[in-house]
């Protein structure tokens, strides 16, 4: 793997973290405040459940690096 | 009757605003491969600086406020990569002389020692 691969994958990990960290948290807050009578579990559980994803994502990442990332791309109706 | 009808109405109301957290989610991808969360961290990126300097800008015209502007953020750059790349080269190198210069300190020091015990 080079280094610029290497990189990529970093940074693709770091991102993907970010995100699903917040999403976490932000349903956390939802479901905290909908349902849960403004606890805190919900905000460590969505959290958590958001860096374990994003580990798995990345390990699966690292580990696999024979796999290329492509995009689907629609055909154009004539 | 009426807090029935409430607190019924309360529920659906707190359970349609969590399904629609819950579809949005899901309808942007955001818990699934990290292709999909990197362009949709890069979406909000590009969209939401814009989108916040309208919203600021609205509220000053109905308002009349004026909000100052603020000095731009300064460009720091530290290459992260290149230095610690350096600091292990460094370190590796220094590692692998370090038997060669600890004899000739050590022997110089002798030396040293000697002279000034004649």
């Amino acid at each position: 793997m080079s280094e610029s691969e290497l990189g990529r994958k970093w940074d693709r990990c770091l991102a993907d973290a970010v995100v699903k960290i917040g999403t976490g948290f932000g349903l956390g807050i939802v479901f905290s405040l909908t349902f849960f009578k403004r606890r805190m579990w919900p905000l460590a559980f969505g959290s958590g459940m958001g860096l374990g994803m994003a580990y798995s994502n990345c390990q699966h990442d690292f580990q696999a690096p024979y796999l290329l990332h492509g995009k689907y791309v629609k055909e154009q109706e004539q | 009757m009426v807090a029935r009808v409430w607190s019924l109405m309360r529920f659906l109301i707190k359970g349609s605003v969590a399904g629609g957290a819950v579809y949005l989610v899901y309808d942007q991808e955001l818990l699934g491969p990290s292709d999909k969360s990197q362009a949709a961290l890069q979406k909000a990126g590009e969209v939401v600086p814009p989108a916040m300097y309208q919203f600021s800008q609205y509220v000053c015209q109905q308002t009349g406020l004026q909000i100052p502007q603020l000095p731009a953020p300064p460009k720091i750059y530290f290459p992260i990569r290149d230095s610690w790349n350096a600091g292990i080269m460094m370190v590796m190198s220094a590692l692998s002389v370090a038997p060669s210069k600890a004899r000739e300190y050590s022997k110089e020091g002798w030396e040293y020692v000697k002279a000034r015990t004649k």
